[in-house]
């Protein structure tokens, strides 16, 4: 008969759980390469012990000034800092890829109430959660210093805040992980998550427009927040400063009922998970309705003129693009981006620098600005592949294909893209010269052939798989990254020189037939090193396979 | 003296100080059941990767249906399908997709990819999820898929690697039948499997691969020589197979000293 175990104790489990993050952090920086994070680590480390010990000054000194001066009002500003700090800093940093599935631990001989504890206590692990503690101590210290009197009743209330705080960032993280649990909506939040971030860039402009009729609606909205825990926290405070002992229980109790109310919905959600919750698509696929496949994709061939093998590289890249919901929306970026600038630097009316930037240096300039963001992927074009890229290999054909299906639609989309951009510039700032429009549409051709050499070298010597929606963990390799940026700056260091040689010499043509030669010579380039990629690919298809099928 | 389908001399492949496959001579005829067994770590996969392309061998050679693969790797290409440890699926197309991409890949025109990956999905009981991404299929679909892209363009060599591995009963019957009938059209198939019986039903010829060296090749009936069984029975493979790889007896695990489990 085999032993049967004692049950463990709820802390024991919690100190191995600890142990095993530990350990799992660990282990993950055996390798080499992971050696270098580790370095990087360290620096973030330091950097960041810089910035939650300068901001504990600060809350101390905040909290000091309030109470000494009797701005008690203000003190629930900073309960607001924290508590939007401690709730959104973890959905920027966190809320995107996998990293350690507690609910693993669920094989284990866990009690609902060990799995809730354990779940509270996993969130304490968290930076936002440990900067953010510290920040509260620091302000309760401040508070002493000001009133020494004050110090039980602010102990009291930055406990239940920082249970409060904790309950709500492992509920709303528990809700986020249900809603991205599905791929499709992890890479639109994603999408979206960029775009919203690309959109703070309006901010300055549609404030100088449109901020002083948007004071009176904030005014309005203000004393709403009263009713939120961190201003209920500061009243409190303020309640038992103005030795208002019903003020202070009314306040503490509403904030009580807060941490009730949050317990209960995160226990709902945990015991959800207990009971095997599983909503990721992988586990149930839902059937759908039987759709015949015959009759269809019998029209002409589109892309006849190609060969089979590279029509259907292009096919596979236009289906991998569009259902890339990140790579997709990113896509909206260049023309948003000409916008912007064009609302900061160009046209009538720029918000920075008072006179506006002249069309033939805004052209050249944001055309080279969107060539190096939107060529950065092609230096590690085998990223999505995954074990698909086997096939490449086991199918009967020459790499070159390959690469040249996959350089055809990337240069597909540049050429869509920039089509939009040159749209968009016309629209907002308008054309610049003839010469300086054909001058830079042939620095276009040339910069983005010479670099596609360059990356689809890179693409085969320095893989690095990434996943799809996943932006945490999703890194390129670092030499690939210092390639494309040397590749890059060569490239716009060249066109930079030759583009100013049409001013130097008073021949304004002179640029754009010098752009027409060395596009011509990229070209023929290019073609030339498919053969010697073809050879490369097939000396290093080990460590391509290898890296993209881990 | 039979087609050779597979043929190596000395086929080795070193990773560092690890030889991995070391000097192995395979004798594959055409329209061969081939079960290629071996314990975990033993170069199984890594052999089927050099025979098919992803791996190139540190030194000896290879060629397949007569071709030299070094030589011309294009055209034995053209003649092999590949089921590859992981499956090598494309995971963000749909079934219909990759077989078309796969078809394409392979050179097949447009109208028979389209026909024969309508008729492979039929067979395979993937014709109802049309829509649906590789990566929401379930294991065994996708391992389902896999084999009808290894067989989208007729290979005459057929490299499986765990080809049942997650399917499901009734499919891995059909699937059975499919490769029964390959081979009797004279398709050679070459097959890793850990399941000793699926290998003892299929395979007509056997290697078995241990510590990276061929330690036995032949017929079943041949590798039956010598070997004892219970009386009146007949050896089986696992017999054969415990019987060349664990007669150093170091694979047996040491029961005894389990005691508190039993």
């Amino acid at each position: 008969m085999a032993d049967v175990t004692q049950s463990v104790n709820v802390f024991e489990q919690i100190r191995l759980v600890a142990g095993l993050r530990w350990r799992i952090l660990r282990n993950s920086l055996r390798k080499k390469n992971n050696r270098l994070d580790l370095i990087g680590l360290i620096f973030t480390g330091i950097f960041s012990g810089i910035v939650v010990i300068g901001l504990c000054f600060a809350f101390y000194a905040g909290a000091y000034a309030f109470l000494s001066r009797g701005r008690l009002e203000w003190m629930a500003s900073l309960f607001w800092g924290i508590f939007l700090f401690w709730q959104l800093f973890p959905v920027f940093v966190a809320g995107f890829g996998a990293s350690f599935e507690f609910r693993t631990l669920l094989r284990f001989p866990l009690n609902l109430r060990a799995f809730y504890i354990i779940g509270l206590a996993y969130g304490f692990a968290d930076f936002s959660a440990l900067a953010s503690i510290c920040w509260l101590l620091a302000m309760t210290a401040g508070a002493a210093v000001a009133k020494p009197g004050v110090l039980p009743a602010m102990l009291v209330i930055v406990a239940a805040f920082i249970l409060l705080n904790a309950t709500l960032e492992r509920l709303i993280g528990s809700w986020l992980e249900r809603l991205l649990a599905r791929r499709r909506t992890r890479e639109l939040f994603l999408g979206l998550f960029v775009l919203s971030m690309v959109s703070l860039n309006f901010l300055s402009p549609l404030m100088q427009r449109y901020g002083a009729s948007a004071r009176p609606v904030f005014l309005r909205v203000l004393p709403y927040f009263a009713w939120f825990p961190p201003s209920l926290a500061g009243r409190a405070l303020a309640a038992i400063i103005r030795l208002q002992p019903a003020g202070f229980l009314l306040n503490s109790a509403l904030l009580l009922l807060y941490l009730v109310l949050f317990s209960a919905l995160l226990w709902c959600r945990f015991a959800a998970q207990y009971r095997g919750e599983e909503v990721s698509e992988t586990a149930a696929p839902a059937r759908t309705a039987v759709r015949p496949i015959a009759g269809k994709d019998h029209g002409p061939d589109r892309l006849s003129l190609l060969s089979p093998p590279v029509a259907a590289v292009v096919r596979k890249e236009f289906r991998y693009l569009t259902r890339n919901g990140f790579a997709y929306l990113t896509l909206l970026m260049p023309p948003l981006l000409i916008m912007i600038f064009s609302m900061n630097f160009a046209g009538r009316h720029p918000t920075v620098g008072g006179k506006g930037v002249s069309a033939d240096i805004f052209f050249p300039g944001m055309m080279a600005y969107l060539i190096l963001i939107l060529m950065a992927p092609a230096y590690n074009s085998f990223a999505y592949e995954g074990r698909g890229i086997q096939t490449y290999f086991t199918a009967p054909l020459r790499f070159r294909d390959v690469l040249l299906g996959k350089n055809l639609m990337l240069v597909s989309v540049l050429s869509v893209e920039i089509a939009l951009s040159i749209a968009m510039l016309a629209w907002r700032v308008g054309l610049p010269s003839a010469h300086m429009l054909v001058a830079t549409c042939a620095a276009i051709i040339f910069t983005i052939v010479g670099q596609l050499t360059v990356a689809n070298w890179s693409s085969i010597t320095f893989p690095r798989k990434m996943e799809f929606g996943q932006m945490r963990g999703q890194r390129q390799s670092g030499m690939a990254v210092l390639v494309a940026f040397a590749s890059q700056i060569l490239m716009g260091g060249i066109s930079a020189v030759i583009l100013f040689t049409g001013n130097w010499t008073g021949n304004p043509w002179l640029p754009a037939e010098a752009f027409v030669l060395l596009a011509a010579a990229a070209v023929g380039g290019y073609f030339a090193s498919l053969d010697a990629l073809t050879k490369l690919a097939e000396e290093k298809k080990e460590g391509l396979i290898e890296a993209l099928c881990r | 003296m039979p087609e050779m389908a597979i043929q190596t001399q000395k086929l080795t492949r070193r990773f560092g100080n690890l030889t991995a496959v070391d000097g192995i001579d395979l004798q594959v005829a055409a329209g061969q059941f081939f079960g290629f067994l071996g314990p975990n770590g033993a170069g199984k996969s890594t052999t089927i990767k050099i025979l098919t392309g992803l791996l190139a061998p540190t030194s000896g050679s290879m060629r397949l249906l007569g071709v030299d693969f070094a030589e011309n790797p294009v055209e034995v290409k053209r003649q092999i399908g590949v089921v590859p440890e992981g499956m090598g699926l494309f995971e963000r197309l749909t079934g219909p997709e990759y077989l078309k991409f796969v078809g394409r890949m392979y050179g097949l025109d447009r109208a028979t990819t389209q026909r024969r990956s309508e008729e492979l999905l039929e067979f395979m009981q993937l014709a109802d999820r049309p829509k649906s991404m590789i990566a929401d299929y379930s294991h065994g679909m996708q391992k389902k898929l896999a084999l009808a892209a290894a067989v989208i363009h007729g290979p005459r060599i057929l490299f499986l690697d765990e080809p049942f591995e997650g399917v499901d009963a009734l499919a891995a019957g059909a699937l059975k039948a499919l490769l029964a009938r390959m081979t009797e059209r004279g398709t050679t198939i070459f097959l890793t499997s850990h399941v000793l019986e699926i290998v003892e039903r299929l395979c007509s010829h056997v290697a078995i691969i241990h510590k990276g060296r061929l330690v036995a090749q032949g017929s079943l009936e041949e590798l039956r020589v010598g070997i004892s069984s219970e009386a009146g029975s007949k050896t089986t493979l696992e017999q054969i197979f415990l019987s060349i790889v664990g007669q150093d007896g170091t694979e047996r695990p040491q029961l005894e000293e389990l005691s508190w489990l039993m």
